[in-house]
């Protein structure tokens, strides 16, 4: 069976992911766990962003979401599943996305880019000003919650972290993969391909251009706030900081730097960025300079990213035309 | 099979956490290499200030201890790492701990960042000094019973200083109450603990107006005038960051700091941009655990301070003190634990039992580590002055209280401890 | 009614403020279609190098009186960053503009440490010297006339750019360049010209603001990026693009703060995104905004 190159980068990387425990030291291990997290809130980010052509500024609220959900769930009401969790966290993410959507959808480009950068930071400023409810700057605890059933009682957090939950995360990228793979390429995906090129034509062709980008847009926050559930586990905590600002800006980025026109450009740009701050963060303290200016090259230079680039390397290696 | 999956992982990932108990391998080596100590403070945002400040008086106090061989007789060597947000200091912390390996970790300012790496910190059994940030955290104290970590005295230690040298000074010389304090759980614990400690003492007072700034906000103008409006007689303010002399000028130019007494506990943060032409005489300072002109102070502290003085042409705040207690009781620990063991390296548990109960002089004076690993030190508030040869003020008559009777004992409930704790004053 | 007063007037300072800053933003996006991200950091900018500037004048034995137009000559001086950043955007001008919006947010993360290197991390500030223009009461009303000049100052920039942008030449040019560059450039304007130097111009007014809030405020590391909301909002109740809009916006925002720190306290921050969700509902373009497709 003759497979596609995207096939084998999946698998490929899957099996990468998969070895790494063993092959790298256990730091190393722990700080994958926010890779994930990052990764499958992007896979979402970049349905919108990359196939859509919305850019939203304000992404990081439903990683926010995703967090305190958790800590609501598991600590609040003691529902210690995390795939009770998962599933809630979800529901929770598109009942919030569906109103911000449906406000926002008339707006494209610059306009929905600050339009979600508001709703970002009112959401930011209710979680610290509603104390009570959110815990304000303290934030919310999000206790340790079962997988699959499974207590794994004999790991600490440290060993769970690096060990069974590191799988399950594993899996869960590959689902969330697979599912936005479907997406992608089933027909609402074209739809959304036509939109992004040209939206007028799209209209005119019957395409109701508002109730695509809204769908994008509530998917993408789903897959954000399972993202932020993740997060939350490895934290936690869930705590307003999450949701800031220059948070969706640093989702942008991760985007932008895997490449947002590669299926895979997320999770590539998940990883890069990841890596680069970790090694960064220990090697100076004006890192953000760094990472700034590494923005802006890409931005300039390499616009495609790391996995467009990777794919244009491909494609000429294998003598077909760029 | 040999052994099984599940142990393999379990150990790979515990490796990290139990070459810190200074297990197996340890104490053959260890004499002969350096000891690592891990520092997380602040060094961009609104913490910066007060982070650089303890980033150098641990520098200052590692200088010092290596040039006399060291602590037990290993140099120290410093491993520095930024604490930013919740998530990210999590990580800096396991890289410290895992990927470094370093001995001890000690800094922390923000008190929502304490929250979430306390419990990491228990689960990765590291000994864990934090300087700052040390929350009420609602009423039940989140982690009453911690190994691995040891924190700070309460953030409200000067709130209750404050208050009980206002009740002290002020009684009866004050009717309207306002309170101007930064919007988040500090500022709302600190300014709830004033009245607390005011009703507790039957003092007649009316709350006129709270204002509550959002955090770091530097346009104040609106709540100076709303204070105006109010007209109170004593102003409580909690106020740290850079809003904090911000609020003076904008208050002074508003004519609002004749005449009404100002009660600010933690305005030391900021001690050198309080400047004298618009920060008021006989306002109540606080200078929480170190004034850095204390005419009592040890050698070692004036030694300090003039040090800072000359390599960062600035006078250090109090978080310098928070570092260098830290430090400095980890050392006493450490060789307390070696010499009980006879001259052996001692495990990481040795310490912490010989860390309970010790007694360090820290750069502002007196300080101890409590059974429940909270830290007890010697604050120091008094009356502002201008004279002096600086451009902003400091302290004519102060007093100086140690925390067994400003914060609340073992176990207790805090809002409990404030109405029935005996107060000395 | 004092009270009231001074509430009204801090409201009205802060707006000036904010005038300036979301005027340089309109200007920019209007004619280049860039939303700048890093307005903030100009604006921090203008208020760190505004305390080294009068530093430097009072050393140099300079009036102290001349503090108001030396904060504006050090604003204006900062414009040379203008053109090299305008530059670095051109690269990405003819692709999404998405990607300029990215340029300038990498702008704000590079910022954040210029800051903290040139002036470390303590918060600066100036002494009192602005006091010396004096102060205006009236019975428990006062405000510093400090206060009134900046005002005054705001107003006049409003009008001149105003007056310049629909009564001159050059003004009208660059506004045509905003409906339509294609055309601007077939009728043979320089546009990169343009667009080099209304970018500047809109840092200038960036960094001016900046620099005249300082004697009354503080410069600290995180200014730049908690602005760029209040900018924002400003932008968006008043409409993209429209000076007028700025005019609006800022006073909206400037008294609503003001006066909701007064009377309604609980809400301070949520009011201004509760104003700006109202807009967005009643009428989306923003006040003076232009439909967009």
């Amino acid at each position: 069976m003759k497979m596609s190159s995207s096939a084998w980068v999946a698998i490929a990387g899957t099996a990468a992911l998969a070895a790494l425990p063993f092959v790298v030291p256990p730091y190393y291990v722990g700080l994958m766990i926010p890779f994930f997290g990052y990764a499958i809130a992007l896979l979402g980010f970049n349905l919108l962003f990359g196939y859509t052509g919305q850019l939203s500024f304000g992404h990081a609220m439903f990683l926010g979401v995703g967090a305190y959900g958790a800590a609501i769930i598991a600590g609040v009401w003691g529902i210690k599943s995390f795939e009770v969790v998962l599933l809630g966290v979800m529901i929770g993410a598109a009942i919030i996305a569906l109103p911000i959507g449906l406000l926002c959808m008339r707006y494209i480009g610059i306009f929905f880019g600050m339009l979600t950068l508001a709703f970002g930071m009112l959401f930011h400023s209710f979680l610290f000003k509603f104390y009570h409810l959110t815990g304000g700057d303290s934030g919310m605890r999000v206790p340790r919650m079962n997988i699959l059933g499974l207590e794994f009682t004999k790991y600490n957090k440290v060993e769970l972290l690096a060990g069974p939950f590191y799988y399950y995360c594993l899996a869960l990228l590959v689902i969330a993969g697979l599912v936005m793979w479907r997406i992608v390429h089933s027909p609402f995906g074209l739809h959304l391909k036509t939109i992004r090129d040209n939206a007028r034509k799209a209209e005119y062709l019957g395409v109701h251009v508002h109730r695509f980008r809204l769908a994008a847009f509530v998917i993408s926050a789903v897959f954000g706030a399972a993202g932020g559930a993740i997060l939350g586990f490895r934290i936690g905590l869930a705590d307003p900081e999450l949701v800031y600002w220059t948070q969706s800006g640093q989702l942008v980025f991760m985007a932008v730097l895997g490449g947002f026109t590669n299926f895979f450009g997320p999770i590539v740009g998940a990883l890069t960025y990841t890596l680069l701050q970790d090694q960064l963060q220990s090697l100076t303290e004006y890192w953000r300079f760094i990472l700034g200016a590494i923005l802006a090259l890409i931005v300039i230079g390499v616009p495609e990213g790391i996995a467009g680039l990777a794919a244009n390397i491909g494609r000429r290696f294998n003598g077909k035309t760029a | 099979m040999g052994i099984s999956r599940r142990r393999f992982l379990a150990s790979a990932a515990a490796v990290g956490a139990a070459s810190v108990t200074g297990g197996v391998f340890a104490p053959a080596i260890a004499q002969n290499t350096p000891l690592k100590v891990g520092l997380l403070a602040p060094r961009a945002g609104i913490a910066a200030a007060p982070g650089v400040n303890g980033i150098r008086a641990t520098q200052w106090a590692v200088e010092r201890f290596n040039k006399e061989g060291g602590i037990g007789g290993r140099k120290v060597e410093l491993v520095i790492e930024e604490e930013s947000s919740p998530k990210d200091t999590i990580e800096r912390f396991s890289k410290l701990v895992q990927q470094e390996k370093v001995d001890c970790v000690q800094g922390i300012v923000s008190s929502g960042v304490g929250l979430a790496l306390g419990p990491a910190a228990e689960e990765a059994r590291a000994l864990t000094i934090y300087w700052d940030g040390t929350t009420q955290d609602g009423v039940v104290e989140k982690m009453p019973n911690p190994r691995y970590l040891f924190r700070s005295t309460d953030n409200e230690c000067e709130a209750v200083m404050s208050s009980l040298l206002t009740v002290k000074h002020w009684k009866g010389k004050f009717v309207t109450v306002a309170g101007i304090n930064p919007d988040y759980s500090y500022g709302r614990n600190n300014m709830a603990a004033f009245i607390a400690v005011l009703k507790r003492f039957g003092i007649e007072h009316k709350v006129v107006t709270e204002q509550w700034p959002k955090v770091g906000t530097m346009d104040l103008t609106s709540h100076v005038a709303a204070l105006k409006a109010a007209k109170p007689d004593l102003i409580f303010s909690s106020l740290l960051f850079a809003d904090l002399p911000v609020f003076m000028k904008q208050a002074h130019a508003a004519g609002l700091t004749e005449g009404t007494k100002l009660v600010f506990p933690a305005a030391g943060w900021q001690h050198t941009l309080m400047k004298k032409e618009f920060t008021p005489e006989g306002m109540l300072f606080g200078h929480n655990t170190l004034y850095f002109a204390n005419p009592n102070a040890s050698p070692l502290a004036k030694e300090f301070v003039s040090w800072y003085e000359k390599t960062h042409k600035d006078y250090p705040e109090w978080e310098a003190d928070r570092a260098y207690f830290a430090i400095a009781s980890y050392k006493a620990a450490v060789e307390k634990a070696m010499k009980a063991k006879g001259g052996k390296w001692p495990s990481q548990d040795d310490v912490i039992d010989a860390m309970v109960g010790l007694e360090v002089e820290s750069l502002g004076g007196k300080g101890s580590w409590r059974k429940d690993h909270i830290a007890d030190q010697t604050f120091t508030q008094g009356f502002t002055t201008h004279k002096n040869s600086y451009d902003f003020v400091t302290l004519g008559t102060f007093e100086s209280m140690f925390s067994t009777s400003l914060q609340k004992p073992p176990g207790a409930d805090f809002w409990e401890w404030i109405k029935t704790a005996k107060f000395d004053i | 009614m004092s009270a009231f007063a001074n509430i009204v007037a801090g409201g009205v300072f802060h707006a000036a403020v904010l005038f300036l800053v979301a005027a340089g933003l309109q200007l920019v996006f209007g004619v280049q279609k860039i939303v700048n991200l890093a307005c903030g950091s100009f604006y921090a900018l203008g208020a760190y190098f505004g305390i080294i500037f009068i530093g430097y004048a009072n050393e140099l034995g300079v009036s102290p009186w001349l503090i108001l137009p030396g904060l504006i000559v050090s604003g204006i001086l900062l414009g040379f960053i203008g053109p090299p950043i305008e530059r670095m955007l051109r690269t990405v001008y003819g692709r999404d503009e998405s990607f300029q919006l990215l340029l300038t947010f990498a702008l704000v993360l590079m910022f954040q440490d210029v800051f903290k290197f040139v002036w470390g991390a303590n918060p600066r500030s100036l002494d009192s010297t602005y006091l010396i223009y004096g102060t205006i009461s009236a019975g428990d009303f006062s405000i510093p006339v400090y206060n009134l000049l900046v005002i005054l100052a705001a107003v006049a920039i409003a009008a001149g750019l105003g007056g310049f942008l629909k009564g001159t030449n050059y003004g009208r040019i660059l506004r045509a360049t905003a409906e339509n560059r294609a055309m601007s450039e077939a009728l043979g304007v320089d546009v990169r010209r343009i667009y080099s130097i209304v970018f500047t111009l809109g840092a200038v007014l960036g960094t001016t603001a900046g620099a005249l809030v300082v004697p009354t405020a503080a410069a600290s590391l995180d200014m730049a990026i908690e602005f760029v909301i209040e900018a924002f909002a400003v932008v968006v109740i008043g409409g993209l693009g429209s000076m007028r809009g700025a005019l609006a916006g800022a006073l909206i925002v400037g008294l609503i703060r003001a006066l909701s720190i007064v009377y309604f306290p609980e809400l301070e921050v949520l009011a201004i995104y509760m104003i700006v969700i109202a807009v967005l509902l009643l009428r989306p373009v923003g006040l003076f905004g232009r439909a967009v497709a």
